[in-house]
């Protein structure tokens, strides 16, 4: 199964999604990377902040409107809809979040450059609708993006296997996605006055232990849970979403179908 | 304007459309009709580039529209030319208010704003919308937002407008709007029109030519009347033409009267046969039953019995509460007072296991019923659920009729085959009340007289069926009796040729032709005609 | 300078931002309080509908766990700074694989304060997120856009809209299935329920697409030649290499700051360039854009006002602006200094009292 050209990254928007990847990851890993001074560790994350909303925007409009068409953009906004709708009832507040399950199962049809455009405007969507625009909107969209491309380039697997696939890629993901955005929370939060907290000058691997204990005290409670259940959504109705998804793309020629397989269209 | 130059078209491994050879001229509004499956949609979606672009296929032959090559071009560049509005208009809305709805098209295009704000006032005039310009979409009416749909694509000026079933959710005061709307467009601006269209009796008058589909591939072009002539699907009036052998054979009431003297005054002495005494007992009823949310009444103080073996029709404009006593007598809304009742039980507080023995309703959407990924396996699970035995749902699916594959999937059905599937999962627990809404919305000529047959066949097996449906020519076939709602309360009710042979809303073309004396329909014209003739 | 009735929605977003910099860039618990209630007072007398309210009340909540978290932090495991003490929690002390992580030990108020002020300037910047998101509108937001963005826009515009179907479609799923005698609600029903709703949700997707595409979408002109593809690729590159540089030299705090920050600014107008150039120019207009007029602009400008206040005294007072615990003392404010960054409250001059609130003519009411 083929994926049309509608659905392919242009080389420019492939230079695109490395340059936010290299510059999200360089916001969030800083702590471990670089020996910073005091004075910048308050500027620090507040310019890599609105540089990676920048280059996040420049990503989302490269993507969307090179080789998208109505097609594509029809699709990546109801599906975004979709995960929106999902994300209501618990908005990262119980970190349940189901939302990932379906970003999985989408991206492994749709692709990796489509996966990582849904994340991202899935997590923008459902921040617009809960109205809460947060600064750490830029990095959930970078993770959300980061899951759904991750998703997109996951080997090839059959039927029962593609499920158990998935379902493992699901759970790791989601403890990824709490990890990453608890990298962005961590200097911002704990500051640099506890002793969990980042301490400038000091080496990776004594701020890796500061990280990792934060981490645990914080958010493990919540990353658990939602691996578990959007693993378990996986398992249960991945099969049958896969079907509907792939019945949509071949209807509309975003997948070449095979030939000998009738999709019929109504009179 | 349009040309289609020996096309022929085809998704996977059936030909839908084969060497088609046809020229629609500017200004000329054509009419498509065809079965179910014919490929009307798909020759609609040829003029402006979906098919092939959007929906994959193979297209042999060249579609060239005002010169312009639809194969070489998408449906993209050939938006300032053609405009196109789908079968779900609800789900074709972009922006969020009425207004914006309108502009959109316009604002792809770059069209200069100071002409959008001029077209967009010009585009509301014209189908009626001020007092709605500024709502949102999602809160209009069906007809209002069939209406927006046309708006936002006359908008742009394109020359040619192609719709494709625009009057299957509107009640037939609004369909009328909306066509003559249409047509007022074709004789002052010259916009060419091309529609597809099942319900034909509304909107064969305005037609300057017909385009008929015979579901082999192969089609005809010719004058209504010519067409009509030989067509297998015929509205009423048609059927009633032939029969009474006039030639020019009318397409319009007005028409068809002139020529109905003779057959009038044949027919004077004769009274239609009358219906079959009905002795059944009440099996359902609703008492005094209201019906309120979000501050509004949907029914109030509305109180009916429905007796068994009898088929009522319950009519009305869309939103006068059908649906919503449907829905009350099925047991899925609860009654802000009043009673609902089935065989002495109220639905709403029934185990939902009971009820589906008692009642069984299929709703506007038939397809919101069916889950499984093939026709067998929906049977077997539905076998599974009732408790019935295995196989049951299967037979009672092959007695509807129909012809329906068990491997297909629920969704790639037609109109017509997933309402006998839905029908079939619904009467397998052979339920004693069956309540119908609106089943016959997208349904052919063919498919209604098959649905007309499953009614009847229900009603002699004992059933009670309450079928809500402003298809006026259906209620005619099949219904004994007649409720009319407006603004939730009953204004009418009493038996069919009554209540719908003096109201012009309702009345079907046979009482319109031969009025002032109450014929329903063109079978009963027949039996009197036979028993005239010796 | 055209006319407008109200800001902008950028308008508002370019105010509260200017704020949240400004609370970022002084330690004085004073100005951040006064901050603060500058934003909360402009924003509860301009806010419209009951959605704006519950967005701020949201981030209020927010905020203030936030300075609760920073606090309740510094007591379980924060640095033990020299100072008075105030109570003295016994120190636990952890295996050496986790080095470095202290548990309990005394508390002093000098820590204390410290956590405090870290934890208001966070809060400050959440009210000002919290803010323009309750005053602005998302979708004036989406339609402001260039029209390079527009397909990302179309692509959120139609989630947004299509978000409440979504609802309305679950109802109808589970009407469905009560009609069909199964359970509605409960694990049973998550399978019957999520697939036929996307199904659903697919099959109008299926829909708008055709509608988009018929009318017009995603027009251009024509496909720019192979030569502009390459520039667009390589400034792309570059761009993106600059980018990086500039934020990891930044971040590394080598000397002079504006060298890295100046590399990494123009890696993304680099990005932003070729973003632009590459694929095909859109062709499309805008049907009634909101103004951004006067009032916007004022608006806009009144935001940035407090820091601007800031880089001038930073120079000639600096107690004012940045104050720490040792040696312990009251924070000040000058009068002046509090006169001045009252000018941030322009907005409620500029912005349309909301209706409702304040007196209305009663004959104008009759009439209408």
């Amino acid at each position: 199964m083929t994926r049309s050209a509608a659905l392919a990254v242009s080389p420019p928007g492939r230079i695109l999604m490395a340059a936010v990847s290299g510059v999200g990851a360089l916001g969030l890993l800083w702590p471990f990377l670089v020996a910073a001074h005091g004075a910048t560790s308050s500027t620090a994350p507040l310019v890599l902040t609105m540089l990676t909303a920048v280059v996040v925007g420049l990503c989302g409009v490269e993507l969307t409107r090179g080789t998208m068409d109505a097609r594509g953009i029809a699709v990546l906004g109801i599906l975004a809809a979709c995960g929106t709708a999902l994300r209501i009832p618990s908005p990262g507040v119980a970190g349940i979040e189901p939302v990932f399950f379906l970003l999985v199962l989408a991206g492994r049809v749709f692709g990796p450059g489509f996966g990582f455009s849904l994340g991202g405007i899935t997590l923008l969507t459902s921040a617009l609708v809960t109205g809460g625009v947060g600064p750490w909107l830029p990095f959930q969209m970078l993770a959300a993006g980061w899951v759904g491309l991750g998703a997109g380039l996951l080997p090839r697997a059959e039927g029962g296997r593609e499920v158990g696939l998935l379902a493992g890629y699901a759970a790791l993901a989601c403890v990824a996605y709490g990890t990453v955005m608890n990298l962005w929370f961590w200097p911002t939060v704990a500051g640099s006055s506890t002793s969990i907290s980042y301490v400038p000058g000091a080496g990776p691997l004594e701020n890796l232990a500061h990280f990792v204990a934060f981490d645990l005290t914080t958010s493990m409670g919540f990353d658990l849970p939602r691996a578990m259940v959007n693993a378990m959504l996986i398992v249960v109705v991945g099969r049958p979403i896969l079907v509907a998804l792939r019945r949509a793309a071949k209807r509309t020629r975003l997948i070449a179908a095979p030939p000998d397989l009738e999709v019929a269209e109504a009179s | 304007m349009i040309s289609f130059d020996r096309v022929s078209f085809r998704y996977a491994e059936a030909w839908i459309l084969r060497d088609l050879d046809i020229v629609v001229a500017d200004g000329e509004l054509l009419v498509v009709v065809g079965p179910t499956g014919s490929g009307k949609s798909t020759l609609l979606k040829m003029v402006n580039g979906l098919v092939p672009h959007f929906s994959g296929g193979d297209l042999a032959g060249e579609v060239t529209v005002a010169g312009r090559s639809v194969v070489g071009s998408s449906p993209v560049d050939l938006a300032d030319l053609i405009g196109y509005v789908g079968q779900d208009p609800r789900s074709s809305f972009v922006a969020e208010t009425v207004e914006e709805e309108i502009a959109y098209g316009m604002e792809n295009l770059g069209v200069a704003p100071a002409v959008m704000r001029r077209r967009v006032e010009d585009a509301l005039d014209l189908m009626s919308l001020h007092e709605v310009r500024t709502r949102s979409v999602r809160t209009l009416s069906g007809g209002q937002q069939q209406r927006v749909a046309i708006a936002a694509v006359l908008a742009s000026a394109p020359s040619i407008l192609i719709l494709d079933e625009p009057t299957s959710a509107l009640d037939p005061g609004a369909a009328e709007e909306v066509l003559s709307s249409l047509t007022r467009l074709v004789h002052d601006v010259g916009l060419t029109v091309v529609i597809a269209e099942h319900r034909l009796e509304r909107v064969l008058p305005f037609a300057d030519r017909v385009l008929l589909l015979d579901g082999e591939g192969g089609a005809t072009v010719g004058e209504p009347g010519r067409i009509m002539a030989s067509s297998p699907l015929a509205p009423p009036l048609i059927d009633l033409g032939r029969l009474a052998e006039w030639d020019p054979l009318p397409v319009t009431v007005r028409q068809a009267r002139r020529s109905a003297g003779a057959l009038s005054a044949l027919l004077a002495d004769e009274r239609p046969a009358p219906a079959p005494l009905q002795d059944g007992r009440n099996v359902a009823s609703v008492t005094n039953l209201t019906v309120a949310y979000d501050g509004l009444r949907a029914l109030d103080r509305v109180s009916l019995s429905f007796a068994a073996g009898t088929v009522t029709a319950i009519m009305g404009r869309n939103g006068s509460g059908k649906s919503t006593l449907l829905g009350a007598m099925a047991g899925l809304l609860a009654p802000t007072a009043g009673a609902a009742e089935v065989s002495g039980q109220a639905p709403r507080s029934m185990d939902a296991k009971d009820r589906i023995c008692l009642v069984g309703l299929v709703p506007q959407d038939p397809g919101a019923l069916l889950y499984a990924q093939e026709v067998g396996d929906e049977c077997r699970v539905a076998d599974l659920e009732h408790h019935l035995d295995p196989g049951t749902t299967a037979g009672v699916l092959g007695n509807l009729g129909g012809e329906i594959d068990p491997h297909r999937h629920p969704k790639d059905l037609s109109e017509g085959q997933r309402l006998t599937l839905a029908l079939g999962v619904v009467l397998a627990p052979r339920p004693l009340v069956v309540l119908l809404d609106e089943p016959t919305r997208g349904l052919d000529y063919g498919a209604k007289r098959l649905l007309c047959h499953q009614i009847r066949t229900l009603c002699d097996q004992g059933a009670a069926v309450v079928v809500a449906s402003h298809d006026v020519e259906m209620v005619a076939m099949v219904s004994d009796r007649v409720v009319v709602l407006a603004g939730g309360e009953v204004i009418a009710d009493g038996e069919t040729r009554d209540v719908v042979c003096h109201t012009p809303a309702f009345a079907p073309q046979v009482a319109k032709v031969l009025s002032p004396q109450t014929w329903l329909t063109v079978d009963e014209v027949a039996a009197a005609l036979g028993a005239i003739e010796p | 300078m055209t006319l407008d009735t109200r800001p902008h929605a950028v308008a508002w977003w370019l105010w509260s931002t200017g704020l949240a910099v400004a609370a970022l860039r002084t330690s004085n618990p004073l100005f951040l309080l006064l901050l603060g209630a500058i934003i909360g007072l402009v924003a509860v007398g301009r806010l419209r509908g009951a959605e704006a309210r519950r967005t701020m009340r949201g981030f209020l909540l927010l905020a203030a766990i936030v300075v609760g978290l920073r606090l309740a932090l510094q007591v379980l495991v924060g640095q033990r700074l020299p100072g008075h003490v105030i109570v003295g929690f016994p120190s636990i002390s952890l295996p050496t694989w986790a080095q470095g992580v202290s548990l309990g030990g005394p508390v002093t108020i000098e820590s204390l304060l410290v956590a405090l002020v870290a934890g208001l300037r966070l809060a400050v910047v959440l009210v000002a997120f919290g803010a323009a998101n309750a005053l602005s509108s998302a979708r004036e937001l989406l339609r402001s856009l260039p029209p390079v963005a527009h397909e990302a826009a179309v692509a959120v515009t139609v989630a947004l809209s299509f978000v409440p179907e979504l609802f309305g479609s679950v109802a109808r799923i589970r009407e469905a299935r009560l009609l069909r005698g199964r359970p509605s609600s409960g694990f049973a029903a998550i399978r019957g329920i999520t697939v036929p709703v996307l199904e659903d949700a697919l099959e109008r997707s299926v829909h708008l697409a055709a509608s988009m595409g018929s009318r017009g979408f995603g027009r251009r002109s024509p496909t720019p030649p192979v030569s502009r593809v390459v520039i667009t690729v390589s400034s792309a590159l570059l761009g993106a290499i600059l980018l990086l540089l500039g934020g990891y030299g930044s971040l590394a705090g080598s000397s002079p700051l504006l060298v890295p920050l100046g590399s990494a600014v123009l890696g993304v107008l680099l990005l932003g360039a070729s973003t632009l150039m590459s694929g095909r120019r859109s062709v499309r207009t805008r049907y009634r854009p909101a103004p951004f007029g006067q009032r916007s602009l004022a608006c806009a400008v009144s935001g940035w006002v407090p820091l601007l206040i800031i880089a001038v005294f930073g120079a000639v007072d600096p107690a004012a602006i940045s104050w720490g615990p040792s040696p312990l003392a009251w924070p000040t404010l000058p009068p002046v200094l509090l006169v001045m960054t009252l000018v941030a409250m322009v907005p409620l001059l500029v912005a349309p009292t909301p209706p409702g609130v304040g007196r209305r003519s009663r004959v104008l009411e009759a009439t209408t």
